[in-house]
């Protein structure tokens, strides 16, 4: 199986301080060794807390992020020179967190969809007829062509995001938090329109998401970051019935349960994802992990395999 | 146990928008007793916010009452002057907002507001309030709460800021207290940390709290009651197990279905609920979820539905249920 998105060892890093410390700027790592392959028709959801580095490495993919370090396939073309990344952008899109704001406010909806054609010149011969289809495709009337961002509601907004991702038939659409702020019966919409037009299109899916529930529903495989480094990869079945690193297992014990007979006694997790300017030594979980140990404080774990499919890095979960 | 801490009856709030007035609740009627949480509950645009708003007295200037009585103890807040409602909050009734970045003053420390807040105090230093304030903000979880005092709220995280909040809305340990999505911003090991937090709160505050949010997983974790509200209506309303276990109501049925994280194994297609929020404007004059109610008879189109009492506690407005 060839894989449509293939990384290999990437790192991204941010220089600290002012661009005028000439020479003596700090390099600040964000991620580190992170290795990732997806195949056509694959959905992978990529979890973790804010400051992760989950839209840092969606940013890396695109080209938006300068890379320090491995290398990242599409279709199996490296990307290195600025052209490779047009070529990536072509056949990729981007569903962003805040629908609202990232439709321009001036721009009518019909316009919105189709301007991927333009920023990519791409033929387009009638742009209404294509504007109508795009919506069509999403469950929107012909008319909302007309409206501006404003007028939407947010599942609407949402699916105008959905329309412009589709505009050019990607290969792979990115899509950043598709549900955050959506009430319950939205959120299934966006995820039942999602999950029928990969199957009409035969899309792939790369979901950055905090929320557990919906990564349940959608993703094939999931893949756990943590301060920068990837804790644990593996098909999502596998993932939510045998977790293996500590890491995983509490942030599912978090997810609040709707039932009020099973309420938690305890806390899974407890303090905060410590600052990156801080990243701890050793396991990078280490200071907030209920089965820590010394080894864990300086030592950084390998990867270990549960089967050949579920990778994770944890000097001491059992599987 | 006594009576009510903070009751109301038909309350029925209007706003003025473009194009008429926006009917944001009706004929809303909750009691809640000391002691006890609440849950509100319920889509965007079903009023639970402006519940939230009208209980503390703080609906926007475009806000009418049309009808209906909120007392906290007794007291009508309505009936008071503006002043005398300042005085109220805070000591009667106080809030926690989803954002709490919003609900500080960005150019003042925590240890200074939290300070201020407790202005209405007589008869005690300041020093005694800024000891106060510390030993809230310890009470909360907080490490280092003299540290923290020192702090703006630009240089605390999310989940420190909404502990900061909690502290501040608790200083005058209010009768009532009210927490609009108090975990919506934060991450999910921080939401399970808060909700930890306000039952630890419960075990030793007596007042009442209300929770209003849009997360189910975070009433059944936290609340005793939960009100269910759909088009500026409580459409059930009952003890957390009664609705999570035997909702009466389609739309909170419907509402639960279509949760993702109600649902173990893995589905391809998720439930929905189809259709969409009446126009409040010109709300209709049956039941507000007849078009979207597979339970629908001719009658849920034209009369309200009756407000059924289905066992003590318990109660749903709709045609269609029986006791």
């Amino acid at each position: 199986m060839s894989a449509l998105l293939s990384i290999r060892d990437l790192s991204v890093d941010f220089a600290l301080g002012s661009w005028l410390d000439i020479g003596a700027r700090r390099q600040l790592n964000i991620l580190t060794g992170i290795s990732l392959d997806l195949a056509p028709g694959e959905t992978l959801a990529i979890v973790g807390e804010s400051g992760s580095g989950k839209t840092t490495l969606a940013r890396a993919i695109l080209g938006l992020q300068r890379t320090s370090g491995g290398t990242i396939r599409f279709e199996g073309a490296p990307l290195a020179a600025p052209s490779d990344f047009a070529r990536v952008r072509r056949r990729t899109a981007m569903m962003f967190q805040d629908a609202v704001s990232s439709l321009s406010p001036r721009m009518a909806v019909g316009e919105a969809v189709t301007e991927p054609f333009a920023i990519h010149r791409e033929p387009l011969t009638d742009r209404r007829q294509t504007a109508r289809d795009l919506l069509a495709e999403v469950g929107l009337r012909p008319e909302t062509a007309s409206r501006f961002p404003h007028e939407l509601s947010g599942g609407q907004a949402r699916r105008v995001g959905v329309a412009r991702a589709l505009a050019l038939r990607p290969a792979l659409v990115i899509a950043d938090e598709p549900t955050a702020g959506l009430d319950v019966s939205v959120q299934a919409e966006i995820l039942n329109l999602m999950a029928e037009l990969k199957d009409r299109l035969s899309l792939s899916y790369l979901i950055i998401t905090h929320n557990l529930a919906l990564v349940r529903h959608v993703a094939d495989r999931i893949a756990v970051l943590y301060l920068g480094r990837l804790v644990e990869t593996g098909p999502s079945e596998t993932i939510f019935a045998r977790p293996a690193h500590p890491y995983t297992k509490s942030l599912i014990a978090a997810e609040p349960i709707p039932d009020p007979r099973r309420r938690r006694a305890d806390l899974a997790i407890k303090g905060e994802i410590p600052s990156i300017l801080r990243r701890p030594s050793g396991c990078v979980f280490h200071t907030r992990c209920p089965i820590a140990q010394n080894r864990c404080r300086t030592e950084a774990p390998a990867l270990r395999r549960g089967d050949p499919t579920h990778e994770f890095r944890c000097h001491f979960a059992d599987i | 146990m006594t009576g009510p801490v903070l009751q109301i009856d038909g309350l029925t709030l209007d706003y003025a928008v473009p194009g008429g007035r926006l009917h944001a609740l009706r004929n809303v009627s909750l009691s809640i007793k000391k002691g006890e949480v609440l849950g509100i509950a319920g889509e965007s645009g079903c009023g639970k916010s402006t519940l939230a708003a009208a209980m503390i007295g703080l609906t926007g200037a475009n806000a009418r009452r049309v009808a209906g009585t909120i007392q906290i103890d007794g007291q009508d807040m309505e009936a008071l002057t503006e002043d005398d409602r300042r005085r109220l909050r805070g000591r009667k009734i106080a809030m926690v907002f989803q954002d709490p970045m919003t609900a500080f003053n960005p150019v003042l420390t925590i240890g200074a507001q939290l300070t201020d807040f407790q202005h209405n105090i007589d008869g005690v230093s300041r020093a005694e309030k800024r000891a106060r304030a510390e030993a809230m903000l310890s009470r909360v979880g907080l490490a280092d709460p003299g540290l923290i005092m020192g702090r703006y709220p630009h240089e605390l995280s999310g989940g420190m800021r909404q502990r900061a909040a909690i502290a501040a809305a608790l200083l005058l340990q209010p009768e009532v207290l009210i927490a609009d999505e108090p975990t919506t911003a934060l991450d999910v090991t921080m939401e399970a940390q808060i909700i930890h937090l306000f039952r630890e709160l419960r075990d030793d505050y007596d007042g009442a709290m209300v929770i209003v949010t849009h997360h189910l997983g975070v009433i059944a974790e936290l609340c005793d009651r939960v009100a269910i509200m759909y088009a500026g209506e409580v459409v059930e309303e009952g003890p957390v197990d009664a609705i999570y276990h035997r909702a009466r109501h389609p739309y909170t049925r419907a509402l639960m279905a279509c949760d993702p994280a109600m649902i173990v194994a893995r589905t391809a297609r998720l439930p929905t609920i189809g259709g969409a929020l009446p126009d409040l404007r010109a709300p209709p004059p049956g039941c507000a979820f007849a078009p979207r109610c597979p339970l629908v008879t001719g009658r849920c189109r034209t009369d309200a539905p009756p407000d059924v009492q289905l066992t003590p506690g318990h109660r749903a407005l709709c045609h269609e249920v029986r006791p």
